[in-house]
C-alpha cells in the first residue's frame, strides 16, 4: 500500500462497506458450528454445551459496557448506551437479557444453578470472552464501540436461529426463545446508534482502520467461542494416517504422518490413549481430571492439546 | 563435521515423466542423467537411511511409478520402518497396481494436479491427464490410503484457488498444497510466464485464510512464495539438514536443485554408504551451518532461522552460490528479484510457455 493511499480517508459510504464487508465475511453466521445449528444437525448435549458457554459471553457483556461508559465524556452518549446495561441485567432480577438466557438455559434442560455458577465454562470459551473484556478496558471509546458493531449482523442470526428452534428443536419449549426474539429488535437498534458513532468518529483513515480491526477482532472472539463449544463435542480418534512408534534414535513416542512427525510427551502420550472415537473431548478432560484432582489447568491444557493435534493431523475429528 | 540428523529421504527413482509440464523441477538435462540403482540398491539406500534415523521416504522422480520394479521399493522402505509417501502424477498405474503397493506397505500418497479444469489442467501438463487423475484420487481415497493433493501455483492458475480447493474437499483430500512455483529446473526460463502479481496472491491468500476458517478438511499448506516475502525462505530446512535427497544416479544431495551448482562433489550411494555420502561428501558440508556466510548473512540474527535462504536460487540469480539470496531484501542482489516482480506487474507480452523436453532457445 502506497503512503498516499494510506492517508486518505474512507467515505462514509465507503467504510461502511468495509465495516459490514468483514461481519459477510468474518462474523460467527458462517461458523460450521452455527450452520450446523440452524441446519437442525445439533444433537441435545450439543445445544445444552453452547447455551451453558454462551451465557459466560452473556455475563461479560454488561461488564464491557460498563468499561464502555466509564470511558464516555459526553452524557448523551451515556445515556444512550446506559440503555444496554437494562436490557442485559433488567430493572429488577427477574427481567432483561441475562434472565432470558437462564431462561433458555432451563427450557433446553441445564439446572439454572449450574449455568449460574459457571463452573461448566470450557477454557477456551472464558479466554475468547475474557479477551473482549480486556480489549475494552485497553482500548479507547471508538475502537470499543466499533467492536461492538457485531451486533449489526446480530439481527439477521437471530430471526434465522427463532425459526431453526421452532422446526428442528421442538423439544425446546418456544418460551425459552424469548431472548432471541428480544435481541432480533435490540440489536439493530443498538447497533445503527452504534454505527453512526463510528461513522462519524473515525474521519482519519487511521482511526477507521483502527475501528475496522477492533471488528474483525470482534468477530474472531465469538468465532473463538464456536470453536471450543464445538471441539468439546467432538470424539477425536487418531488419523488413519497417523503411525504411532518410538523413535529408533532416543526413544521419544512419535507420531508419523505424512511429511511430519509429532513428538509425544508423557501426558500426551495419556490424552491420545484416550482418543478412541468414542469419548468426546469434554469427556477426555473430565477422565483426566479423575485421574489427577491436582494438576492446575488441566483442562485448558487437554483441550489445548486436542486442538493442536487436530491441527497436526495426528487425530481425525469427526464430530 | 558431524553430520546432522536426517528425518526426510527423497528418493527420486528417475527421471523419466510422461507429464511435461513447465515448471518442472527436475534438471534441464534430466536426459543425460542415468538410473543407476536397482531395487536392491534402493532398498540398501532405505535401511542406512533408517539407521540414520530418518523417519519418512518419499518415492518421487520424475514419475517413480514407472518403475516396473516399484513393488519392491515401496517394500523395501517400508521393511526399513520408513514411513513410506508416494509422489505421483497419477496417470500410469495399471488398475490393480495402487492395491499391490499398499499391501507391499505403501502410508500415504501425493497426487499432482495442474489446474482446478481440465483443458487448462492438460495444457499445463503436456497430455491428456486430468480425468485419470480425478480417478485416481478416487482409488486413493478408495484404498483408504492418506491423500495429499498437490497444485503448482503460478499467474494462470492462481485465481482459480476457491476451485482448487473445491476440487480437492471433492475428492476428500487430507492434505491440499498449494505450493508456488519456485523457480528452478524448467520454471526459471519460464519465469516472466509464470510469476504471478501480488494482487493475485493476496487474493488467493484470502482465499486460502477463508476455507480454513471454514472447513476443518483439507489441511491447506500455502505460503508466499519466496519472490513476495521479505526474508528468503528455510530452504529445505537448511543445507543437509534435515533431509537426502539420492538422485537417479544415486548421488546424495542436499536438494532436487543443488546438482547444477558447478564445482560441488557429490559422491553416490553405488559407491559408498549413505552415511559416507552424506556426512562427508564436499559438497554437502560446502554450505553445512554458518561458516560459509558473508554479510549481510554472517551477523544477521535471522541466519539460524533461514539458514540464508537458497543456496541453488542465489547460484541462478547471481552465478555465485555462496552470496546472499536475492530473494532477501538485504541481498545485494535483491534488484533481480524485485526487477521480475516489477515486470509481472506490467504483465508485458511473454514467449510461449517452453515445457518440459523442448530445446531451450538462447
Amino acid at each position: 500500500m502506497s503512503g498516499d493511499e494510506a492517508a486518505r480517508a474512507w467515505s462514509p459510504a465507503e467504510f461502511e462497506k468495509r465495516l459490514r464487508r468483514i461481519g459477510e465475511e468474518r462474523y460467527h453466521h458462517r461458523h460450521p458450528f452455527n450452520l450446523r445449528m440452524h441446519a437442525g444437525d445439533l444433537g441435545r448435549d450439543e445445544i445444552r454445551t453452547w447455551v451453558c458457554n454462551r451465557y459466560y459471553y452473556q455475563t461479560r457483556i454488561p461488564i464491557k459496557d460498563s468499561l464502555i461508559l466509564a470511558k464516555a465524556r459526553d452524557p448523551g452518549f451515556r445515556r444512550e448506551w446506559v440503555q444496554r446495561l437494562h436490557d442485559h441485567d433488567g430493572a429488577s432480577a427477574s427481567e432483561g437479557g441475562l434472565e432470558l438466557w437462564l431462561a433458555l438455559a432451563e427450557a433446553v434442560g441445564l439446572e439454572r444453578a449450574a449455568v449460574e455458577s459457571l463452573e461448566h465454562v470450557l477454557p477456551g470459551v472464558r479466554e475468547a470472552c475474557d479477551d473482549y473484556v480486556r480489549f475494552v478496558e485497553s482500548h479507547d471509546l471508538l475502537e470499543s464501540v466499533a467492536a461492538s458493531l457485531t451486533e449489526l449482523f446480530a439481527g439477521d442470526i437471530m430471526v434465522e436461529r427463532i425459526a431453526a428452534f421452532e422446526k428442528h428443536y421442538a423439544w425446546v419449549d418456544s418460551a425459552g426463545l424469548r431472548y432471541f426474539r428480544k435481541r432480533t429488535q435490540q440489536a439493530p437498534r443498538d447497533a445503527t446508534w452504534g454505527l453512526d458513532f463510528v461513522l462519524r468518529e473515525a474521519r482519519a483513515r487511521q482511526d477507521q482502520e483502527l475501528c475496522t480491526a477492533a471488528l474483525q477482532g470482534k468477530c474472531e472472539i465469538l468465532w473463538r467461542l464456536l470453536d471450543a463449544v464445538e471441539a468439546a463435542q467432538r470424539r477425536p480418534l487418531l488419523a488413519r494416517s497417523a503411525q504411532l512408534r518410538i523413535d529408533p534414535v532416543g526413544d521419544q513416542t512419535l507420531v508419523v504422518l505424512p511429511e511430519r512427525a509429532v513428538k509425544l510427551n508423557e501426558s500426551g502420550r495419556e490424552i491420545l490413549a484416550l482418543c478412541d472415537g468414542e469419548r468426546t473431548a469434554a469427556t477426555i478432560a473430565l477422565e483426566l481430571r479423575r485421574r489427577h484432582p491436582e494438576v492446575e489447568q488441566l483442562e485448558s491444557d487437554v483441550h489445548e492439546f486436542l486442538t493442536q493435534m487436530r491441527r497436526l493431523g495426528v487425530l481425525a475429528s469427526p464430530t | 563435521m558431524q553430520a546432522p540428523r536426517p528425518y526426510n529421504l527423497v528418493a527420486e527413482l528417475t527421471y523419466r515423466c510422461p507429464l511435461r509440464c513447465a515448471y518442472c523441477s527436475n534438471p534441464l538435462g534430466y536426459r543425460e542423467v542415468p538410473e543407476a540403482l536397482d531395487a536392491s540398491a534402493w532398498c540398501r539406500t532405505f535401511q542406512q537411511a533408517a539407521a540414520l534415523g530418518a523417519l519418512h521416504v518419499g518415492l518421487t522422480g520424475g514419475e517413480p511409478t514407472v518403475r516396473a520394479d516399484l513393488d519392491e521399493i515401496v517394500g523395501g522402505a517400508a521393511g526399513a520402518g520408513l514411513y513410506t509417501h508416494l509422489v505421483t502424477a497419477g496417470t500410469t498405474l495399471e488398475a490393480g497396481a495402487l492395491a499391490a503397493l499398499r499391501d507391499a506397505g505403501l502410508r500415504s500418497v501425493q497426487l499432482s494436479i495442474q489446474d482446478s479444469r481440465a483443458a487448462e489442467s492438460d495444457a499445463m501438463a503436456g497430455v491428456q491427464a486430468f480425468e485419470r487423475k480425478l480417478a485416481f484420487a478416487e482409488e486413493v481415497r478408495a484404498l483408504e490410503l492418506p491423500l495429499t493433493l498437490n497444485f503448482v501455483l503460478h499467474r494462470h492458475n492462481l485465481e482459480r484457488v476457491s476451485e482448487i480447493i473445491d476440487l480437492a474437499r471433492r475428492l476428500d483430500a487430507d492434505r491440499l498444497e498449494l505450493a508456488n512455483a519456485q523457480y528452478y529446473g524448467w520454471a526459471l526460463p519460464n519465469r516472466a510466464q509464470l510469476l504471478p502479481t501480488r494482487t493475485q496472491l493476496e487474493a488467493a491468500a484470502r482465499a486460502v485464510s477463508r476455507a480454513r476458517r471454514e472447513h476443518e478438511r483439507p489441511e491447506i499448506l500455502f505460503v508466499l512464495p519466496d519472490y513476495f516475502a521479505d526474508r528468503p525462505k528455510p530452504c529445505m530446512g537448511g543445507w543437509g539438514r534435515r533431509t537426502i535427497v539420492v538422485a537417479p544416479d544415486g548421488r546424495v544431495l542436499p536438494c532436487h536443485a543443488a546438482a547444477q551448482i558447478p564445482g560441488l562433489e557429490f559422491w553416490s550411494v553405488a559407491e559408498r554408504t549413505l552415511a559416507e555420502c552424506w556426512a562427508d561428501a564436499p559438497g554437502l558440508n560446502a554450505f553445512r551451518g554458518s561458516g560459509w556466510m558473508r554479510e549481510p548473512c554472517r551477523s544477521c540474527p535471522e541466519r539460524d532461522r533461514d539458514f540464508g535462504g537458497c543456496r541453488c536460487q542465489a547460484f541462478l540469480l547471481t552465478g555465485d552460490a555462496a552470496s546472499t539470496d536475492p530473494a532477501c531484501q538485504l541481498a545485494p542482489r535483491h534488484d533481480v528479484v524485485r526487477e521480475a516482480r516489477a515486470a509481472a506487474e506490467r504483465s508485458e507480452p511473454t514467449p510461449r510457455l517452453v515445457y518440459r523436453g523442448e530445446t531451450l532457445q538462447g
